[in-house]
């Protein structure tokens, strides 16, 4: 491996480090917010891929613009879904695996009912970005890729000013720290919990435009996204934001040089190899507080 | 005391009695296929049966860690896999039989349940649950790239030598004493310390480490016993199928299955997964007749599952159980 090969490797990890970050921080959220692992994270990204995707085959929409449809109708879809399922979940013991398994059954629903539709044919949206690459001398940058990075990117910068920031904001970071002392000092943490979920769902489904011209995807494509999304997020730190795109970053860089010096098949096997050493050396992840039984 | 005295008397004769009526009918399972001499094609009959002692089995393995322990697992279907690769392999280069090595694949399953137990239940909660679905997604890509077992497209071996007619009968039986052995040895567990330890990390497991239940080790005992006939099933269904394929044994499919049967018909409960895995495969091919084999089948799974989980949290078994309604036959807690 030259000094060029390995440049252009890690740059291309950086480049789609960006859009698994958005995916991830959504994830993060809403665990972070409301303590639900959710499972169906990554089917309601292949929902969005599937709205851009027939935005661009019918509209000649761009994908990269469709995310001012998708994020508003998957923050509303998300934010119905936490209404009609987990609103009024008693907190006990076993709401971590209720919601696990509620999530889980969603992620059923959704890939059914695509899978109806849409059959389990591979889709793909080719803007014409989706193919060319910018090139500075001997390196190359795949150009949809660091258009979907820097949008991804900004994304999680507008969200980060928006929970520190604004009234909301804090009131989710309050729900965060502690659901309890946040409710007493008068937060609605019911409220703030659906619009953290909305958000999440909405983040997914900026990702799943993204996800539209990048990837191939079919229904059933979710289990392999959300299983790498958990690692993602299990190895920041459940709930941490920093820790989901540091993760996300350390984890698509590492999983690009896997695939250059063992084939593309064995690149995904790198977030669930992380996963588990993570997990033996620190099972509360990077940035992750110790975790009772959440 | 004398009330009390008439109490167990009763009970005692009532074990009895009951002990006769399942016995009775084993033997009228076990008869069944005998059938197929008389009048034939009882096929279908044959392979539903069959294929549901084998998820009789697979659920009642997985309620031992996830209904009594409490430990939520998504990725059993990895010991489906290990199993049936194991005997696959012996069967494809060394010729031996499945129905032989069946118990190691188990055995095997058990193994890597002790060791990837060791690692992933070090956490709790959701944090293990995602360690269960990585598990599945390793082992996938694993296979996936291993060319000796021929990768993703996978491998077949060779049928079983008896005639179409009577084929499934051997495939019958063995699902038959598999399933038995699960469910005995989930009830044996069920009425032991060591199912009273599970219980109580169920419950509580900081509680229970203070009262002194080695709580790790009981877990990881738990997660590689629940492995093993779930390993041997594997083992079995792989030779049944005759082919061998990571898209087969690695979809969540399966493990949903398992779960699925186990909440429907009670966690934590002897008689509910036994209950579920029934009730289950008959919904399902009622639905399959009815409605065509769809990828609403799958919607329909999950919407089952939402439903039981929302409104009957302690499945069919629990429910009845505490409106006082469970038949005494099923009453095996």
């Amino acid at each position: 491996m030259t000094l060029t090969e390995a440049l252009q490797v890690l740059l291309l990890g950086i480049t789609l480090g960006g859009v698994y970050a958005l995916m991830a921080s959504g994830l993060t959220l809403v665990f972070g917010v409301m303590r639900i692992v959710n499972i169906a994270h990554a089917s309601l990204m292949i929902v969005a891929a599937y709205i851009s995707f027939q935005a661009f085959k019918l509209y000649d929409l761009d994908p990269i613009l469709s995310i001012f449809i998708t994020i508003p109708v998957m923050f509303l879809f998300g934010a119905g879904l936490y209404k009609l399922l987990f609103a009024r979940l008693p907190s006990d013991a076993r709401f971590g695996e209720l919601t696990v398994l509620l999530t889980f059954s969603l992620a059923l629903i959704v890939e059914g009912v695509l899978g109806y539709f849409f059959t389990n044919t591979y889709r793909s949206s080719n803007p014409s970005y989706a193919t060319d690459a910018i090139s500075f001398d001997t390196l190359y940058l795949p150009r949809g890729q660091f258009y979907a990075t820097l949008i991804s990117v900004g994304l999680i910068l507008l969200l980060w000013a928006f929970l520190q920031f604004t009234r909301t904001g804090n009131a989710i970071r309050a729900t965060m720290q502690n659901p309890t002392a946040a409710q007493v000092v008068g937060v609605n943490v019911e409220r703030m919990s659906m619009i953290a979920f909305g958000l999440g769902t909405g983040l997914g489904g900026a990702a799943g435009a993204m996800m539209s011209f990048l990837f191939t995807f079919y229904p059933g494509k979710h289990w392999e996204w959300v299983a790498i999304l958990l690692s993602l997020i299990v190895l920041g730190g459940m709930g941490s934001l920093l820790g989901a795109l540091v993760g996300s970053f350390v984890l698509t860089i590492s999983a690009a040089y896997v695939s250059y010096f063992f084939g593309p098949t064995w690149s995904p096997l790198t977030f669930f190899l992380a996963l588990f050493v993570i997990l033996l050396v620190r099972p509360q992840g990077m940035f992750g507080k110790k975790m009772e039984a959440a | 005391m004398t009330r009390n005295r008439v109490q167990t008397v009763d009970k005692t004769s009532f074990m009895k009695s009951k002990g006769t009526f399942l016995g009775a009918f084993i033997v009228l399972l076990a008869l069944f296929p005998l059938l197929q001499f008389v009048t034939g094609s009882l096929n279908y009959w044959l392979y539903m049966f069959l294929y549901t002692f084998m998820y009789i089995a697979m659920s009642s393995s997985w309620n031992i860690i996830g209904g009594y322990a409490g430990y939520v697992s998504l990725g059993h279907n990895v010991f489906f896999a290990i199993g049936a690769y194991f005997s696959g392999i012996l069967l494809v280069y060394y010729k031996v039989s499945p129905f032989l090595t069946a118990p190691f694949a188990g055995l095997v399953a058990m193994v890597v349940g002790l060791a990837v137990g060791l690692i992933s239940l070090r956490t709790r909660g959701s944090a293990f649950i995602i360690s269960t679905i990585a598990m599945i997604m390793l082992v996938k890509i694993s296979l996936d790239n291993w060319d000796y077992v021929g990768g993703a497209s996978g491998m077949s071996g060779p049928f079983l030598q008896i005639s179409r007619e009577y084929s499934k009968m051997p495939f019958y039986y063995a699902m038959l004493l598999i399933a038995m052995g699960a469910v005995y040895t989930s009830y044996r567990i069920r009425h032991s310390k060591f199912g009273l330890g599970l219980r109580a990390i169920s419950q509580d497991e900081t509680k229970a480490e203070v009262a002194g239940i080695p709580t790790s080790m009981y877990k990881i005992l738990a997660f590689a016993i629940s492995g093993l006939f779930v390993g041997i099933a594997g083992a079995l269904w792989g030779y049944y199928l005759t082919y061998l394929k990571p898209d087969i044994f690695l979809t969540i499919g399966i493990a949903t299955h398992m779960v699925l049967m186990t909440v429907l018909g009670g966690k934590g409960t002897v008689a509910g997964p036994v209950v579920g895995s029934i009730a289950f495969i008959a919904i399902n091919e009622y639905f399959v007749t009815e409605l065509g084999s769809t990828e609403l089948n799958i919607a329909a799974t999950g919407l089952l599952l939402i439903l039981v989980l929302l409104f009957f949290p302690k499945g069919i078994v629990g429910t009845l159980k505490e409106r006082g309604k469970l038949p005494a036959v099923l009453d095996w807690d």
